[in-house]
């Protein structure tokens, strides 16, 4: 600690605090433009300039300089505010002012300090700039003459996302900030550069001349996307969401945001909505119904069907929803209940649970950052998981770990730096894994205190060499090698594994191979160490825990789908998901919904819902109150910023209603169903909705200790012999079926595409954009090219998001679907 | 919207096809150098007399730099060139010394004869004009370069004959 005075206050603080910190700690505020939380200090502005007693002459720029002992400092003078306002005036020579229609009018930082140091009129005269604005993508709108040239956008873009789009081109007078070879952006799109520009220069442009940033209410919540449950805080105006403002101290993900977060939340705007129930007539068509006719039929046709009824619920339902749905089935007596596609959600819990006794990641994100080595299992984690994988961006610049990916096409974790790509054929993770849990035991640096059936795990290993395994399934076997020493030599460590629809096949196979892994290598109960499981959907983790599995006498999702089509599931009650589009095997998913009597709960006319015999229209996340528990086994708390459209209910009400109609009493709001379910589910046992602050409740603490440490040997994949292997998986601009309404997503990736290499695209002479026919038995797949170079010749790659495409006519779960290229 | 996606798609444009194998030896000689960017880039300048656009998509990969960096340093050094330049490169030079003895006039003469004025390329890519300042050598301003020959105390006429002589050259 450093002992300092600011303005007269003695203060104490860390020893890598700068000035600036110091000051911010201590309630003292020193006006910035190019400093922000979390990127390293830079010192491009010069706003922030104080009088240091200790480094007389000149003026020193606070949020560059570290603390030192004894040091005296004043941050505001005569002096200090002639320089400062200097600076301004400097800035305001070229800046276009046109405060009147700047988005960012009324919470820019440059009109701020204007009018604080009241820079009425300017001694200096310049050219303005004139530059085109870089309005050709969808999403982000780049204004340049508003630029002051602080750097965040390209230091975030760089720091933290880790994809450098922009740089500063030119000199002098030139300088300014643009893309490779200054073109229009064309990136990710995730607008962390729009949250980080303290100008109107980079602007969210489906936000433009919406609203004047005062006028919007704020609602901080949880995004309805994916696992990683970053906070949202909604900008309300009109009962509509019109922006996901910038957010940096609550919750997870310290403001940052991926390109669904910040731009996917159009969905709930969405004409399209569902706003009255559907019950189908006699002549078999769905007309608008009254509520209670329609909970009646519902209530009616589950009760009829008591132990054959079954029971679907998406991932994206809240924690209290979930468990009402629970108590639904038992009150309609089944034990089929089971969440998003079933044997894929479960799988990876139960490997986990078989060999770690828990079911949930052992670590939370923020660990990740500190973590020495990594290994990312698919490579398309990024995609599903995009901000934590702007923490391994971050633990790789800032920390220097090591990433390994595991990966069966390359993507953007494999271009991070040093990143290395363990690429093998589709389908043959498992064997990857096997040959570093190999090395770990041969060499006889793996962690085997207290961990069972070490020697049985090692004789079965014994085909599962670094050499072997490369020579059936590719990779290096120095680098597997390399990185199973690395592992083992690691403090901390961290395995990171994506679950979700499209990657169901062998799921609990590698989840166990994944934990075997971490065991082997420490990181399984090692402080600071985890092995993350991240669901796909907003509470994948919260179904888990509460329990959304079959009872004992009951089936799961494929289970229930069969035996509906055979008669033997006679109801069936699906609420938030779109089985016909997102759930492998459409032929048997249709059979299966088409025959029971089928009530489908959603926010809109699904193609599920379009087979159904009553329609309830429910509400998206920001309609609603509760809790999810993210991919870290946090709590957090989901509010509601909105009211839903026409007469659609949150899925809680509606639940609260059906008990009703089927003779239960239920409490009536979410934070009394919390303190029940609380009571219930072992793992939030004590955990109060009051407990649940801004950054949430982690169960279990920060490190989840695994309560055995058995290893299971689990058999690698025989790579798949065809001339070509599709793969499908989740791209990085959608998640499940639900962004695909979304327009901020849909503007990037309107449509379904197939994905190949350069020298694939070549064989067959087909061209970007181009439509190719894939033949995978009796079934043709059509869709537009897309040449890249992410995928390996012989690999092709379909994203699973999109209904035109019924990609699950071929994709029955198979770890890769041979297919035969017609064009 | 859909307009905009058509135009993101558009603005790619396709790259010119160039063999990148020199590049790739370039970058092969300095890839274990600590801080080799300028000297990848010196040498792909050496090599295809510019820097083609693929070779930086290439060096971006290969270095693990960004594009856009890359970008940032070629625009921030005079030296870099982004298009194909002239096998010759005449020199005007335009300081105080020259410009008082008519250097005006010896680029207007460049100009006729090849159409070129400052920073550009005839269209066979053997001229490239670029005006610069002093070049050291005001005891015989007017003075002109071409690539690493100097020609003194020129006019004119001799501008003329100065350039007819590369012409002939290949």
């Amino acid at each position: 600690m450093v002992n300092l005075t600011i303005d007269g206050k003695q203060i104490t603080t860390a020893k890598t605090s700068t000035i600036y910190e110091a000051a911010k700690e201590n309630g003292i505020n020193i006006p910035v433009l190019c400093y922000a939380k979390k990127l390293l200090p830079y010192g491009a502005c010069r706003i922030c300039l104080v009088e240091v007693e200790q480094m007389k002459g000149r003026l020193i720029p606070s949020c560059t300089t570290p603390v030192t002992e004894g040091m005296v400092v004043n941050t505001m003078s005569d002096e200090i505010r002639k320089v400062r306002k200097t600076v301004l005036e400097f800035l305001l020579v070229n800046h276009v002012v046109e405060c009147p229609v700047c988005d960012k009018g009324g919470e820019c930082d440059l009109q701020d300090l204007t009018y604080e140091y009241e820079v009425v009129t300017n001694r200096f005269q310049g050219e303005k700039f004139d530059l085109p604005t870089d309005e050709i993508n969808p999403l982000i709108e780049r204004n340049m003459n508003r630029c002051v040239l602080c750097g965040k956008c390209v230091r975030v873009c760089d720091e933290i996302v880790g994809y450098g789009s922009y740089s500063f081109i030119n000199r002098g007078f030139e300088t300014k900030i643009a893309t490779a070879f200054d073109r229009g952006l064309n990136c990710e799109f995730c607008g962390q550069c729009v949250s980080m520009c303290p100008v109107g220069a980079i602007l969210p442009r489906p936000f433009k001349f919406k609203a004047r940033p005062w006028q919007l209410k704020e609602v901080d919540s949880v995004c309805g996307y994916c696992g990683n449950g970053c906070t949202v805080t909604l900008g309300v105006k009109d009962n509509q969401v019109q922006t996901i403002r910038f957010n940096e101290d609550t919750g997870v993900n310290h403001g940052n945001l991926c390109v669904r977060g910040r731009f996917g939340y159009s969905f709930v705007n969405d004409t399209k909505r569902l706003k009255k129930p559907m019950i189908r007539n006699s002549n078999g068509i769905l007309v608008e119904a009254e509520w209670e006719e329609a909970l009646s039929a519902a209530a009616e046709g589950l009760k009829a069907a008591g132990s054959s009824a079954g029971f679907i619920a998406g991932a994206r339902l809240t924690n209290e929803e979930l468990y009402l749905f629970k108590k639904l089935s038992r009150t309609v007596g089944s034990d089929n209940l089971d969440h998003s596609g079933g044997e894929c959600y479960r799988g990876v819990t139960e490997g986990l649970f078989e060999t770690l006794g828990v079911k949930a990641s052992t670590g939370t994100f923020p660990q990740i950052e500190s973590a020495q080595a990594i290994v990312a299992i698919r490579s398309d984690f990024y995609e599903t998981h995009p901000v934590v994988g702007m923490v391994v961006n971050q633990a790789i610049r800032r920390n220097e770990a090591q990433l390994t990916v595991i990966a069966d096409k390359k993507g953007k974790l494999t271009k991070l730096p040093e990143a290395r790509t363990l690429m093998h054929t589709p389908g043959c993770e498992i064997n990857i894994l096997n040959a570093l849990c190999q090395t770990l035991l041969a060499e006889g640096i793996a962690v085997t205190d207290g961990v069972e059936d070490v020697a049985a795990l090692q004789a079965f290993l014994a085909d599962y060499t670094p050499e072997a395994v490369a020579q059936t399934v590719g990779g290096d076997a120095e680098a597997i090698k390399k990185t199973a020493r690395e592992l083992a030599a690691a403090d901390k460590v961290a395995i990171l594994l994506a679950y979700g629809l499209p990657y169901s096949a062998y799921s609990k196979e590698l989840a166990t191979a994944a934990a075997n892994l971490a065991i082997l290598s420490g990181c399984a109960g090692g402080a600071g160490s985890g092995l993350y499981l991240c669901g796909e959907k907003a509470n994948s983790q919260g179904a888990i825990d509460l329990g959304i599995v079959p009872g004992a006498a009951g089936r799961g999702v494929q289970k229930m789908l069969q035996g509906a089509a055979d008669g033997e599931v006679k109801a069936l009650y699906v609420v938030a998901e779109d089985p016909m589009v997102t759930y492998p095997d459409r032929q048997a998913v249709e059979a299966g919904l088409k025959k029971p009597f089928l009530v489908v709960q959603d926010i809109y006319l699904t193609e599920t819902a379009r087979l159904a015999d009553v329609v309830l229209p429910a509400a998206t996340f920001a309609e609603k109150d509760g809790t999810f528990t993210n991919a870290e086994r946090r709590l957090q708390r989901v509010r509601a910023g909105i009211k839903s459209p026409g007469e659609a209910q949150t899925d809680f009400a509606v639940f609260t209603r059906m008990l009703k109609k089927l003779g239960q009493v239920t409490a009536e709001t979410p934070t009394q169903v919390f303190a029940e379910l609380s009571q219930e589910c072992t793992e939030y046992k004590g955990i109060a909705p009051a407990d649940i602050g801004p950054q949430g409740v982690v169960w279990g603490g920060e490190s989840l200790a695994p309560t055995k440490k058995q290893l299971k040997t689990v058999a690698g994949l025989v790579p798949m012999d065809a001339s070509y292997l599709l793969l499908t998986g989740s791209c990085l601009y959608h998640s499940g079926s639900l962004s695909t309404h979304a327009r901020g997503p849909l503007s990037v990736v309107p449509e379904a595409y197939v994905e190949l290499s350069r020298s694939d695209a070549a064989t067959l002479g087909v061209k970007e954009d181009e439509l190719l026919k894939l033949k995978a038995g009796d079934q043709t797949l059509q869709a537009k090219v897309k040449v890249g170079t992410r995928l390996p010749a012989g690999v092709m790659f379909m994203p699973y998001h999109f209904a035109e495409l019924e990609l699950n006519r071929v994709y029955k779960g198979q770890p890769a679907i041979p297919v035969k290229p017609v064009k | 919207m859909t307009d905009n996606v058509q135009q993101v798609e558009e603005q790619t444009e396709e790259l010119e096809v160039i063999d990148l194998a020199g590049a790739n030896a370039v970058i092969d000689k300095y890839i274990d150098m600590h801080g080799n960017l300028m000297p990848v880039l010196q040498g792909i300048q050496e090599h295809y007399g510019y820097i083609p656009e693929a070779t930086v998509h290439l060096a971006a990969e290969r270095l693990n730099v960004y594009a856009s960096q890359i970008y940032g340093v070629l625009t921030f050094y005079a030296q870099f060139h982004l298009k194909p330049r002239g096998k010759y490169i005449i020199r005007v030079c335009m300081g105080t010394a020259c410009h008082v003895k008519g250097a005006g006039r010896i680029g207007d003469a460049i100009k006729e004869r090849l159409g070129i004025g400052h920073a550009e390329t005839t269209e066979d890519l053997k001229f490239t004009a670029e005006y610069v300042a002093c070049i050291g050598a005001c005891g015989m301003a007017p003075v002109i370069m071409v690539n690493d020959a100097t020609y003194g105390s020129i006019s004119v006429q001799k501008t003329a004959e100065v350039i007819e002589k590369y012409q002939a050259m290949d």
